[in-house]
């Protein structure tokens, strides 16, 4: 799944990111990198962008980037 | 530590130095301004880095003795260069070389700061890190070890708290301590681990023959990283290429490894550095608490509430910067269009000048003043609330809240400020575009700024709407906004799919938290750009001014306006605009000198058109007097701004006054204009190009001439084929 689908309040844990070149490299020194613990924290009120929390701080990107970053779902966690 | 790592650090390093340079370089959000001007203060001076836009801010000032110069660095996330200012913070440390680097380090987010900390510390400078917002902090419950991050990154840290001026003292010490005994702070090496560092050394031993890095330009250590991660910029930019082969060579075995990612891997490695280092140094509380940002967020953000709070803040934002800045502008335009007008007047004609410098000086050169003046309060005004809005962070949710209504239209969630506030005015409006980081998404915003309707077309309207729309006048004028708007977005659309094709803009932005603005900040902050117009545009704007004058009363001795090079070119003009339905020499005229300010149209107009009507009675006071109303007119301005911020808002303000003088003007345009040439004429008001102040804004916020080009070119396109489609289409369908 990618963290377009994650909802609202559910982490993930990022696994890859699909996208390459300066966007990929953006992406990774913002945080986004592979193993590291995302949770998806607000939805714009039209929907996109997104807020996520990654390595402790908030980070918003549209729902297109989103796409592009492979997360496994984090289950029962409390 | 190995001293061959690092062949590039300056030979030259004597036990004392007099004169230092120190960059200030860290995370955009880290208090970075704040703590630039805690230190330096009033001694900052704002300027552009060379051959581009981005302000450049740097002080020179004496400390203990010593010649310090600051340079400030564009926030910057990583010695990855993704944006204009990323591009720069990384060049000017790379080959300019301070000689101590101070990292300001948000401590309230420590692992993505100290990700950048660490590629810093690869430049082999010394580096001394300002831990900042360390009350913030501790007030989370956060414990910072700082002696132990000092020692793991061989680095000084010093606890800051800069919105209050604390620890700053004890920074600027220790920055220039550093530089007494550079040996012994060169930062130590930090181990990428085996695998990396043998690719390290092995692309090192070639590099060595690097002619950058034996004339001492390129860190060592930091091109090997480099070449590593493949970062394309910085290898064409550091003429890396031709170690390709090497790096070939050397990573082979890393590649195969890591799946061939080595951008990846290189990300991951300073990333679970970073992590090891705050979970070393850093302390947390158990249970985190809910933070204030949250609490607001959870309002401001929220899904039903968020855009109502939004669009109150904008309207907050708009109402308080035109309704408190109108009366000093009013009052500003009044003191140069009086006194000062009339002292220049009695002043040249005691010493008997010529009535044509007289002209000159007045109706030229400090008409010139004025026109700079007048735009100063409302961009100092817009430049307080940008800076407010910035400042406490909620600028950053003002675009996630707006992004994908603006992105609809290939612009970004912050393009909407700028464009609010062109409705006030659009030469602010241009200079809000600077928060727009990417230079792609700040151009398309400018570029169709203009069609905004701004508070100057006004009086044109209302003139027109109440000559020939008396009893649907409201509908007319909002009719009019409304064009302005269809009209930009469809102009947007059409530059996304044209001018700025196949460039993809993207959205990847930090929501910081909300802090409270200190009232200092503000200040410099605002000051500074408002200095930074008043000489920068207003240069352009003097110029121009004297320019205008010279088209109204050449050639010398001319009578009429008629017979001046403006009227002339205006009778020039006059067919062009014969299909629009208003083709008269004066029309012409009037719209050409609407390029100085579009309220002039009409100020042409009626000059033109009832020429007899405008000599006012020339009053005769003693100096005295005009100093005595200068005063208590600017006592009045301020009553005035008081009450406009409690009254309520509206957009005709400027119609009641411009009311008594134009009763002649009207009847004589009801003989010229029918109500569709004047609908068509107003349209044409509307979308033309904009006053030549808002050309030089666009010059001095891009630096090229370009987009003021582009502006002006499609601008008169539009606005001829739109009021072409009106006047000939309204004649079709039978009306006149």
């Amino acid at each position: 799944m990618t963290l377009a689908d994650l909802r609202t309040g559910k982490s993930g844990i990022i696994v890859k990111i699909q996208v390459s070149g300066a966007l990929k490299r953006r992406l990774m020194d913002m945080g986004v990198v592979a193993g590291t613990e995302v949770i998806v924290g607000k939805v714009a009120p039209l929907g996109d962008p997104i807020e996520v929390r990654i390595k402790s701080y908030a980070l918003s990107l549209r729902l297109g980037e989103a796409r592009q970053i492979e997360v496994e779902e984090i289950k029962n966690h409390e | 530590m190995n001293k061959q790592n690092t062949p590039f650090v300056n030979q030259e390093h004597k036990a004392t130095k007099n004169n230092l340079t120190i960059a200030v370089a860290g995370n955009p959000n880290s208090g970075k301004s704040t703590l630039i001007n805690s230190i330096a203060g009033s001694r900052l001076q704002v300027g552009n880095w060379p051959g581009v836009t981005v302000e450049k801010k740097s002080a020179s000032f004496d400390f203990q003795g010593r010649k310090i110069t600051l340079v400030d660095l564009p926030g910057t996330y990583s010695m990855s260069p993704y944006t204009q200012e990323e591009i720069i913070a990384q060049d000017y440390l790379v080959r300019e070389k301070p000689d101590v680097i101070i990292n300001v380090v948000d401590a309230t987010n420590l692992e993505r700061n100290l990700y950048f900390s660490l590629q810093l510390l690869e430049l082999g400078i010394p580096l001394v890190m300002a831990l900042n917002m360390h009350d913030e902090a501790v007030e989370k419950g956060f414990r910072i070890d700082e002696e132990k991050m000092a020692s793991i990154l061989g680095c000084a840290v010093i606890p800051t708290v800069a919105t209050k001026g604390e620890g700053v003292d004890r920074l600027m010490e220790t920055a220039v301590a550093f530089t007494d005994s550079f040996e012994a702070h060169r930062p130590v090496v930090i181990s990428y681990g085996d695998d990396i560092e043998k690719a390290v050394s092995a692309i090192e031993k070639n590099l060595k023959d690097h002619p950058d890095i034996l004339a001492g330009h390129l860190p060592l250590r930091w091109m090997a990283l480099k070449i590593i991660e493949g970062d394309a910029r910085a290898i064409e930019n550091y003429k890396a290429g031709q170690y390709a082969a090497v790096a070939e060579n050397a990573t082979r075995h890393l590649r195969s490894a890591h799946g061939g990612d080595l951008e990846a891997l290189m990300a991951d490695t300073r990333y679970g550095m970073a992590a090891g280092l705050t979970r070393e140094a850093l302390q947390k509380p158990e249970k985190r608490k809910s933070e204030l940002t949250e609490r607001i967020d959870a309002v401001a953000l929220n899904r039903y509430a968020g855009i109502p709070i939004f669009l109150l803040a904008m309207w907050l934002m708009f109402k308080l910067t035109f309704d408190i800045s109108g009366p000093f502008t009013d009052w500003l335009d009044g003191v140069v269009a009086g006194p000062l007008m009339r002292w220049a007047a009695a002043v040249l004609a005691a010493i008997s000048t010529p009535g044509w410098v007289v002209s000159l000086v007045t109706d030229g050169i400090i008409a010139g003043v004025g026109a700079v003046l007048v735009f100063l309060p409302p961009i100092f005004a817009m430049m307080f609330f940008i800076t407010l809005l910035e400042a406490s962070g909620y600028m950053a949710r003002a675009a996630f809240v707006m992004d994908r209504m603006m992105h609809a239209i290939g612009l970004h969630g912050k393009s909407f400020i700028p464009l609010l506030l062109g409705f006030g005015c659009n030469v602010p409006a241009i200079y809000a575009t600077r928060t727009l980081e990417n230079p792609r998404d700040k151009a398309l915003t400018a570029l169709i700024i203009p069609l905004m309707s701004c508070g100057a077309r006004l009086p044109v309207y209302v003139v027109f709407t109440a000559a020939f729309f008396s009893a649907y006048a409201g509908t007319v004028l909002w009719s009019l906004y409304i064009l302005g708007v269809v009209l930009a977005i469809l102009m947007g659309l059409l530059f996304k799919k044209t001018l700025f094709r196949g460039e993809a803009p993207v959205f990847i932005m930090e929501l910081p938290p909300y802090r409270m603005p200190t009232v200092k900040n503000l200040m410099i902050h605002t000051w500074e750009k408002g200095k930074h117009y008043l000489i920068k545009a207003g240069t352009w704007i003097l110029a121009i001014s004297v320019f205008v004058w010279f088209g109204l009363n050449l050639p010398w001795g001319v009578e009429s306006k008629k017979d001046s090079y403006l009227g002339k070119t205006g009778q020039i003009l006059a067919p062009v605009f014969e299909p629009l339905g208003f083709g008269t020499w004066e029309a012409a005229a009037s719209l050409l000198t609407g390029v100085v300010a579009k309220e002039i149209v009409v100020s042409t107009m009626g000059e033109v058109y009832v020429p007899n009507a405008e000599e006012a009675n020339e009053e005769t006071r003693s100096l005295g007097e005009d100093v005595r109303e200068i005063a208590v007119s600017f006592g009045g301005a301020f009553v005035d701004a008081a009450n406009n911020v409690f009254s309520t808002f509206g957009i005709a303000t400027m119609s009641a006054e411009e009311e008594e003088d134009t009763a002649g003007l009207k009847s004589v345009l009801a003989k010229t204009f029918t109500p569709l040439s004047a609908y068509a004429f107003m349209v044409f008001v509307l979308l033309y190009l904009p006053c030549f102040i808002v050309l030089v804004a666009m010059r001095h916020e891009f630096g090229t001439w370009k987009w003021a080009g582009v502006t002006i070119a499609y601008q008169t396109v539009l606005a001829w084929i739109v009021a072409f489609i009106i006047y000939q289409g309204g004649r079709l369908i039978g009306l006149s």
